[in-house]
């Protein structure tokens, strides 16, 4: 059997919706974090793949910086974040788990409905990865609405992150290298920022759980 | 020599020296003396600039425009100075510079207590937004200096800001002109939804096209906006505290010439861009005349803050201002132009006099407060001793606010009873009956004005002192005579004038669109002044020449026939008994008889606390108190619920900023979502 | 010619009005079962008054002392603005009757003044009760005069007597309304039962006399002389414009004579009708008063109705 491009761009890009309906789902930080490894990992292999494509040494350069960043060094921030604020698990969230999978179930629905249907003639080929890609951005915001702990939002974005990445790649919208690059350093910067952040939250707070945030100044 | 200087340059020459005047009372602010002269004197200067450009429009014909565009055709700088905006330029000028003369005196006694500079800047700044707001010709540029004069205007109520009554005032009225501006930029809003453009002239040449609930609603907008400005009831409330709590020569010009400014828009705008179409607008106006004249003397009649009852005749005069306006809208709308014309002129006559005489009140109350340190009324007496030329021009400041012959307001509420007595004649039965309330209105109001300035004018300096306070008050000083003598020379020469001054009135009247060629409403001749119906006719200068003559013959006849009688001084008939301050009439018990009659509208309230000196048989009273009061109705059945909704409402959109982060986060989400289905 | 009938409306009015109220005064002496004074007695009480010297308060103002020659001038000057027996004098200047009213105004805000200005207890209320009373009787005042405007076609008072003079029958109704509200206008002004009682002295009842307490010797023949001329001019309004028949137009002396005659029979009529009146009705209370001029209001409001 043949498998064509599309198909497997296809496959990959659901591997990264289903990643990011798994993270709803696990209970465990560090489960949320090979999650998040895996969909850099596959955010990877589609920016190798365009370099492969592409012949361009700069989109080789650019691939090996994302798997730098994403896959060793961002998770490697947040398993010290882990233990050293001993946030294990994750469990609170405001939404129980069956209707957790409903308000994602409605996403997806709502990604594929007729509002969004004029964004498939961007691409011609791969109309449905589109879409799901999409998917994966509006429910990894669901997933920043829906826990509580703030380690899961910080992972949520970054899954978000990789979800607009992978729907730039599939619509084949501004594939320049420089703004590959541009992102990286962004997030890189953004991870360390986050990193401090966590740590003054939890000196002040003494907890990474966001339900205790709700007096913010001094009444 | 006044040929060389256009009325554009003289108009522009006062901006300029009014800015010159703001920056430099800053900059000079740390000596307070120098502070003083340069507010106060570039404002003078300014002013006398101003009565020229304003003069050289209303008797030269000079009238003027000047715009600057930008790319937005809305963002113009647009100017139109015609002959109604250069009489009220007029007006501003006048009280301004009279005002500005009293100031030098009168803020001595600010000086090492207050900033200096800063009043100075305001001042200037206020006289700048006022003089713009009554030559503004484009909606966006109107809104802008009607900001700027309302901001200035709060600072300086708020000038002396170690009282808390003041800051209290102050806010009060920031938001109550807040209230007002967003009314009138609704207004405005509608405007330019139905002309595409917010320039005067424009919208006054499509309003035609606009549909009448447009014209409705705006009409309803900006009477409510302008009427707060104007201090009309019910949106009153702020007018009382504010006044009292300026300084005295801001007070005079707020009270004087910042409320007419809510009644130049009226005209403007009812009168010249919508054209008064519709019968029901001049009604209601009428109506509001009628209600804020008699509920304005009322509440004056009530007071004894000599301050505050001033404010209140504000509102009283307002509204008889509104009775010649509303009648001329009502002859707009049944076509009867030269009813219409006759009744903006007594309109605007009253303008004209009520600043003249209104800011002479202020001022004498101004010298008797600085000298006795306290506005209570019931505090002075015997004033006339110790300041006789503040008593005489404070005199004739009250018998000017009175209609008394012969001074100005006699005129203008002559003029307004002749055109209400026309449209009594209006065949319908309904503006009838509107016409013949208004009559009577105005009737009692000019009687019930008397009684209020017999105790006003009477308590404060008549009879003998009614505290200590009194007895160390001496003359005001230099400037603040001055100016007083200058004001009460003013509205003499203004009522033994009035014919050539309703001529020019009329010249300015016959400036606005749709009464071009309407005249010969009334002649003068020699200042008899006669209506051209043969209705009615008045000779002014006659009535004073006709006293003053006579008063001299009978004085110097009996004075001759009766050279041998003596006049010996002694003791006001006491009874017998030692003579006490408290045998004196006080200012509560004067009007207690007519509020007492007018329980209706006032609703006094009255507390009796009797300590006996044996509680168990309470027939010998140890002590009596005894506590008089009105009901602030307006306050309490009208703006406290009001105030009490506005709370609920934000309590409950106090709700939606819950605290929760994840809450904030879904915000955004469902935000999102939205914009993208919309956008699809 | 016209000098003397000039002279004649000058001096009518000062002249004759003591002469009135002694007329007044003796009626309702006879009323009162009393002989009663002489009907020059007045001439006589300003003779002596003119006679006397005067004691000053020391808490007394300027106003004090000019108060009275400006009432008694204003009166004067209404005296000669009102028709009395010719219509041939009208001028145009002060016979517009707002004007009339604003120096009636004039003339009771220095009296109050001047009752102020002494800071005695009884000249502050008569003060209180005297502009409260002339509050209130403006609206009537000016409403009476009004709807004889409007049947006249004019505010001048000398064309409103020849018009009236001339009036179809049905125009009865509103000028029996407005004559109703002028008289009881002209009962308060002059300072008359119900309103005032002019001869007393007790401060329950004052209010004229209250504000005039502390005057003696030259001014207070000048305030009583002032207050006579103004009920003669009140009784000459009311006898010229409601029966203006016997106003001459002509000027020669044979008419001027006659027209004084009947002018003074007609005030004797008016004089005796208020004179019946104070014997037959007491003093009301203060605070019923305002209704009395209310209603005067409303009266002089529905004859207007009628009228237009």
């Amino acid at each position: 059997m043949m498998f064509t491009l599309s198909q497997i761009i296809f496959l990959l890009e659901t591997l990264i919706f289903l990643a990011a309906v798994f993270m709803h789902l696990v209970h465990k930080n560090s489960s949320l974090i090979s999650l998040y490894r895996v969909q850099s990992f596959i955010v990877c292999i589609f920016i190798f793949g365009s370099a492969i494509v592409t012949s361009s040494a700069l989109l080789m350069f650019v691939g090996i910086l994302i798997f730098g960043v994403k896959v060793i060094v961002a998770p490697y921030f947040f398993t010290k974040l882990i233990k050293a604020y001993h946030v294990k698990s994750t469990s609170s969230t405001y939404l129980n788990g069956p209707t957790t999978l409903l308000v994602v179930a409605v996403l997806t629905g709502l990604a594929h409905s007729h509002y969004f249907q004029p964004l498939t003639t961007l691409v011609g080929e791969n109309p449905d990865g589109l879409l799901l890609s999409l998917a994966a951005i509006l429910i990894s915001i669901f997933l920043l609405i829906n826990r509580k702990g703030i380690l899961s939002q910080m992972v949520g974005i970054l899954s978000l992150e990789n979800a607009i990445v992978s729907f730039a790649f599939l619509s084949e919208l501004e594939a320049t290298p420089n703004m590959q690059i541009g992102i990286i350093f962004d997030l890189l910067v953004w991870i360390i920022i986050v990193y401090i952040f966590a740590g003054m939250i939890h000196e002040k707070f003494g907890t990474l759980d966001s339900t205790v945030m709700n007096n913010l100044k001094e009444e | 020599m006044l040929n060389l200087i256009s009325a554009q340059f003289s108009f522009f020459l006062a901006l300029l020296l009014l800015a010159i005047g703001a920056v430099g009372s800053l900059t000079f602010a740390k000596k307070d003396w120098l502070a003083n002269l340069w507010g106060n004197g570039l404002a003078i200067l300014a002013s006398v600039s101003g009565l020229v450009a304003a003069v050289k429009v209303l008797i030269f014909n000079e009238a003027f425009t000047y715009t600057i565009n930008s790319t937005f055709s809305n963002l113009s700088l647009s100017l139109a100075v015609d002959k109604l905006s250069a009489f009220f330029v007029l007006i501003i000028s006048l009280v301004a510079f009279l005002s500005s003369i009293y100031g030098i005196g009168y803020v001595k006694h600010f000086y090492n207590k207050y900033n200096l500079g800063v009043l100075g800047f305001f001042y200037n700044i206020f006289l700048v937004g006022m003089l713009f707001v009554v030559s503004a010709h484009n909606g966006f540029f109107f809104l802008i200096v009607w900001e700027i004069m309302s901001l200035a205007s709060y600072f300086l109520v708020i000038f002396e800001n170690k009282e808390n009554n003041n800051i209290k005032a102050g806010s009060l009225y920031l938001v109550m002109t807040h209230v007002g501006t967003a009314f009138i930029m609704l207004a405005f809003l509608l405007l330019y939804r139905a002309t595409g453009s917010l320039d005067f002239s424009v919208i006054k040449a499509n309003i035609g096209n606009a549909s009448l609930l447009i014209k409705n609603l705006v009409f309803i907008f900006a009477l409510i906006g302008f009427g707060t400005k104007a201090g009309i009831i019910p949106f009153h409330i702020w007018l009382p505290s504010a006044h009292p709590a300026a300084p005295t020569h801001v007070s005079a010009l707020m009270s004087g010439v910042m409320i007419k400014t809510g009644i130049y828009m009226f005209i403007r705008l009812f009168v010249e861009i919508l054209s008064g179409t519709e019968l029901w607008w001049g009604a209601t106006i009428l109506i509001i005349g009628i209600i804020s004249s008699l509920l304005g003397v009322l509440y004056a009649l009530t007071e004894h803050d000599i301050k505050r009852l001033l404010a209140y005749h504000s509102i009283e005069n307002i509204g008889i201002i509104l009775l010649g306006l509303g009648s001329a809208m009502i002859f707009l709308s049944l076509n009867l132009k030269t009813l219409a014309a006759l009744s903006l002129v007594a309109a605007l006559f009253h303008t004209l006099n009520h600043a003249t005489f209104k800011a002479l009140l202020f001022m004498g109350a101004g010298s008797v407060i600085s000298q006795t340190h306290t506005r209570n009324i019931e505090e002075y007496g015997g004033l006339i001793k110790f300041m006789p030329q503040t008593a005489l021009y404070f005199l004739i400041g009250s018998l000017a606010i009175s209609a008394l012959p012969p001074f100005n307001g006699f005129f203008s509420e002559w003029l307004t009873f002749q055109t209400i007595f026309s449209g009594i004649q209006i065949p319908d039965i309904l503006t009838k009956s509107m016409f013949i309330l208004a009559a009577g209105s105005l009737a009692f109001t000019g009687g019930l004005a008397a009684a209020c300035f017999v105790k006003a004018f009477g308590v404060t300096f008549l009879a003998r002192p009614r505290s200590v306070a009194v007895l160390q008050a001496r003359e005001s000083g230099f400037f603040m005579r001055f100016s007083m003598a200058a004001l009460a020379l003013a509205t003499l020469i203004l009522g033994i004038f009035a014919g050539s001054v309703s001529k020019i009135i009329l010249g300015a009247v016959n400036n606005l669109t749709g009464f071009q060629r309407v005249s010969g409403i009334f002649f003068t001749q020699k200042q008899t002044f006669e209506l051209s119906n043969g209705f009615a006719a008045i000779s002014t200068p006659m009535i004073f020449v006709i006293l003053s003559v006579v008063l001299l013959l009978i004085y110097g006849i009996v004075k001759i026939l009766t050279s041998k009688r003596k006049v010996k001084i002694g003791r006001t008939w006491d009874c017998g008994t030692k003579l006490e301050p408290q045998m004196e009439i006080t200012a509560t018990s004067f009007a207690r008889s007519i509020v007492i009659i007018f329980k209706g509208a006032l609703k006094p309230s009255k507390q009796l606390e009797i300590e006996y000196r044996d509680a168990d048989m309470r027939y010998f009273p140890k002590s009596r108190n005894v506590e008089l009061g009105i009901v602030d109705v307006y306050r309490f059945y009208f703006y406290q619920p009001l105030r009490d909704l506005m709370i609920r409402l934000s309590g409950y959109a106090k709700n939606v900023q819950i605290g929760i982060l994840n809450v904030y986060i879904a915000y955004i989400f469902l935000i999102l979502l939205i914009l993208l289905f919309v956008q699809s | 010619m016209t000098i003397i009938i000039w002279t004649i409306q000058l001096a009518l009015v000062p002249i004759l009005s003591p002469l009135f109220l002694g007329v007044l005064r003796k009626i309702k002496a006879r009323f009162q079962n009393r002989v009663g004074a002489n009907i020059f007695q007045p001439y006589r009480n300003l003779w002596k008054l003119f006679h006397k010297d005067e004691v000053m308060s020391e808490d007394a103002s300027w106003i004090f002392r000019i108060a009275p020659y400006l009432i008694f001038t204003i009166t004067i000057i209404l005296g000669a603005s009102i028709p009395l027996f010719s219509t041939w004098l009208s001028n145009n200047l002060l016979s517009d009757f707002l004007a009339v009213v604003y120096l009636v105004a004039l003339s009771t805000f220095f009296l109050a003044l001047a009752g102020i200005d002494v800071g005695s207890a009884f000249g502050g209320f008569g003060s209180s009760r005297e502009m409260t009373l002339a509050a209130l009787t403006e609206g009537g005042f000016i409403f009476s005069f009004l709807a004889l405007s409007f049947l006249a076609h004019s505010t001048n008072l000398f064309f409103i007597a020849s018009a009236v003079s001339v009036l179809p029958l049905f125009s009865f109704t509103p000028i029996v309304l407005v004559f109703i509200s002028f008289v009881i206008i002209m009962l308060c002004e002059t300072a008359h039962f119900p309103f005032d009682n002019p001869a007393t002295h007790l401060e329950l009842t004052m209010v004229h006399e209250a504000m005039i307490l502390e005057y003696s010797g030259k001014r207070l023949a000048l305030i009583e002389w002032a207050a006579a001329n103004k009920f003669l001019i009140f009784l000459a309004l009311g006898a010229n414009m409601f029966f203006p028949w016997g106003l001459t137009a002509q000027t020669d002396a044979w008419s001027v004579v006659s027209a004084l005659g009947i002018f003074v029979v007609k005030v004797l009529i008016l004089t005796t009708f208020v004179a019946i009146l104070e014997s037959s009705i007491a003093k009301f209370r203060f605070f019923r008063l305002y209704d009395l001029l209310f209603t005067a209001f409303i009266l002089s409001a529905m004859a207007i109705l009628l009228i237009l």
